[in-house]
């Protein structure tokens, strides 16, 4: 089969929200440049927002919040370990942002005199902005890529990252409906690949039953790795509280507003602010493995007409198979209190702080290639990090690949990635992909989800290391079935790095997000820093401390650990609580 | 006793060296795709499966789900120009 052979000057992997802008201004900026989008699926309905997203989690709006306030609050929600200078540089564009979707067309809740109608979920601040038609927003992101004029190849899964003369080159990438091989030469990569989501297996046992859209199989965390680039904190997982059996947040964001919240089995409530941080995910936990579980979402209590409200919201725009599930077990909201649960583990920076190394110029630790979105670890960084950063990779791309030439894409990378991607095709009866990766995320959380502890981790290590030679041993007999190899490839490489950096982690932050039995103290003195792997010399993979840099907002011990007191501090909770 | 160990052993050699054999399993699949509306040629529903679970059925030139991979997400159902598709919860799920 013919390989497709392409250049460009910037690559961009992932037309989710992070890649849309990323591509929309590197054109902006030098419409001469060659854009090229590679996307897995279809850009008008890829990435995390496929479907549609029910608010902005993280706006910075004048009147509201100050950039400082936001990343008091993020450095408070995240344990002290942030990169202030990347949350910064997010929060000082949150705005303009908003300001430019809203030109697009993006359609924000706002108040009847014309301001943007924040609510308070967060524990001190003020940054949710509803966007109740938010349905629309991947369309006009997609609206907004071909009127920029960027190049989209839909349906190609991006693979690897060339490295040569200790810069980005290339891109390798499969068709995945034609089974090209795809060769892309190339100045500057931008990878959004998204979280990875296909981590940790839903208790339902349904493979795709994933919080995150299951396209993000860590394809973007596995391809920084295999380029030498550092990862960060991959031991504070992504852990949600969902609606049990479904795969949709219950959701406090958008009820909390309205008076919802979420109360035990005695209908209590138990934690103070529904925002989610680990702390809240371990009061979350707590309650749900005690004799007061499980936890529930409570909306029963309000007005039939709030009740609709929420519906209209809740049921169309991010989740809108929710409402079916809710008819299927002949529960609504307005009678029933909602079943909660903790989602299945993931990485993940949009909600959490599990991702590539970046800098707050979006640039990771390899020369050429940048990461924004999801999979980039500015932590808490949701939609509106994604959309922000796209655009500041955007920006430091451009400049950095304006003076450089293009260098070919060595014969010997195109030949081994080759072998590696078509493989299984010579094995139409080896193992199926879908065998091998419910193995794997079965093992996954049977040894990684929290809480954590040392031999438990050690085993699931092991186990790992042994899917990692059975990769040779699946099969496939389409393109379709490659990709679904290539994304086992991605799941084991993240369990693998779930494992390492959660062992070398000797200590507990982030409430259950990092919650290990052994080491049950958080401990400043000596793991107030950063978690890093990276591939060595050797090909290992190794973990090492990074010191967290000097902090441009500073906070006092009060404000620092101002997230530790999540538990309402009630009679019943707390007696119930002591008896246990 | 010393015969049923050593029939174990050499059992287990056995499985380790052996080759594979496959069976075909039955799935209750999520996306409906009402034949009388879907368009012929129409390839809506397939380009907008975030996961690439759709596909044209050779043997009607209809879409249909041809991987039990969903995530139950709606895209196919809302932007069919027929009306043709409904998602079901998938049963592992529902």
């Amino acid at each position: 089969m013919q390989d497709e052979l392409f250049e460009a000057d910037i690559v961009v992997i992932g037309g989710g929200s992070a890649g849309s802008t990323a591509a929309i201004r590197a054109k902006e900026l030098n419409p001469k440049a060659k854009v090229l989008l590679l996307e897995k699926a279809h850009i008008k309905r890829s990435g995390a927002i496929a479907i549609g997203m029910d608010g902005l989690n993280n706006a910075v709006i004048p009147g509201h919040a100050t950039p400082e306030q936001y990343v008091k609050e993020i450095t408070m929600a995240n344990d002290g370990i942030v990169d202030q200078a990347a949350v910064l540089a997010y929060a000082q564009n949150s705005f303009a942002m908003i300001q430019k979707l809203d030109s697009w067309g993006v359609k924000f809740q706002k108040t009847e005199t014309g301001d943007f109608d924040v609510k308070k979920v967060h524990h001190n601040g003020n940054y949710v902005l509803p966007m109740p038609e938010g349905y629309d927003l991947k369309k006009i992101l997609a609206r907004r890529i071909k009127r920029a004029l960027v190049q989209v190849s839909n349906r190609i899964m991006a693979t690897r990252i060339v490295v040569e003369g200790g810069r980005v080159v290339g891109v390798l990438g499969l068709d995945t409906r034609e089974g090209h091989l795809h060769v892309i030469r190339c100045k500057a990569v931008i990878l959004c690949c998204g979280a990875s989501g296909r981590l940790g297996l839903p208790a339902s046992g349904y493979l795709f039953g994933t919080y995150e859209n299951p396209s993000n199989a860590g394809d973007g965390y596995s391809m920084a790795y295999q380029a030498g680039a550092e990862l960060t904190g991959i031991e504070c997982f992504q852990i949600n509280p969902l609606i049990k059996d479904y795969n949709g947040p219950a959701c406090a964001y958008v009820t909390g507003p309205f008076g919802g919240h979420t109360v035990n089995a005695h209908g209590h409530r138990f934690i103070e602010s529904d925002y989610w941080s680990g702390r809240m995910m371990l009061e979350f936990y707590r309650e749900l493995h005690s004799a007061n579980g499980p936890v529930y979402l409570k909306l029963d209590h309000l007005a039939p007409e709030t009740i609709s409200e929420i519906e209209g919201v809740l049921h169309k725009t991010e989740r809108p198979s929710r409402g079916r599930f809710h008819l299927g077990r002949e529960q609504s909201y307005g009678s029933d209190p909602v079943e909660m649960h903790i989602s299945e583990i993931g990485l993940c920076c949009g909600h959490s702080a599990s991702g590539v190394w970046v800098s707050e110029r979006g640039e990771t630790s390899v020369p050429g290639l940048y990461a924004a979105g999801d999979m980039a670890c500015v932590p808490h960084n949701y939609l509106l990090g994604a959309l922000v950063y796209g655009q500041i990779c955007a920006e430091n791309a451009s400049q950095y690949m304006s003076e450089l030439g293009s260098e070919a894409v060595p014969e010997e990378a195109i030949e081994s990635e080759r072998r590696r991607i078509f493989a299984p095709l010579q094995r139409p009866n080896g193992i199926p992909a879908h065998q091998y990766e419910y193995k794997v995320r079965r093992l996954v959380n049977d040894y990684l989800q929290p809480p954590k502890t040392e031999v438990r981790m050690e085993t699931g290590l092991k186990h790992f290391m042994r899917a990692k030679e059975e990769l040779d041993e699946l099969g496939a007999s389409s393109p379709h079935d490659l990709m679904r190899v290539m994304e086992c490839h991605f799941i084991r490489d993240c369990a693998e790095m779930a494992a390492r950096a959660s062992l070398f982690r000797k200590e507990s932050r982030w409430g259950l997000y990092h919650y290990r039995l052994d080491y049950p103290e958080l401990d400043n003195q000596d793991w107030f820093c950063h978690v890093n792997l990276k591939k060595d010399a050797t090909g290992q993979m190794v973990a090492f401390k990074r010191p967290v840099a000097p902090y441009l907002v500073s906070l006092d011990a009060a404000e620092l650990s101002s997230y530790h007191h999540i538990r309402v501090p009630n009679a019943e909770n707390q007696r119930i609580s002591a008896s246990l | 006793m010393s015969q049923i160990d050593n029939r174990e052993v050499v059992k287990s050699q056995e499985a380790a060296a052996a080759g594979r054999a496959q069976t075909a399993v039955r799935f209750d699949v999520p996306v409906i795709v009402n034949e009388q509306r879907c368009i012929t040629g129409c390839r809506v529903c397939i380009d907008s499966c975030p996961v690439d679970c759709l596909a044209v059925n050779p043997e009607t030139g209809k879409a249909h789900m041809r991987f039990d991979e969903c995530w139950y997400c709606l895209a196919c159902e809302t932007d069919c120009p027929k009306d043709a598709i409904v998602v079901k919860i998938p049963y592992l799920v529902r």
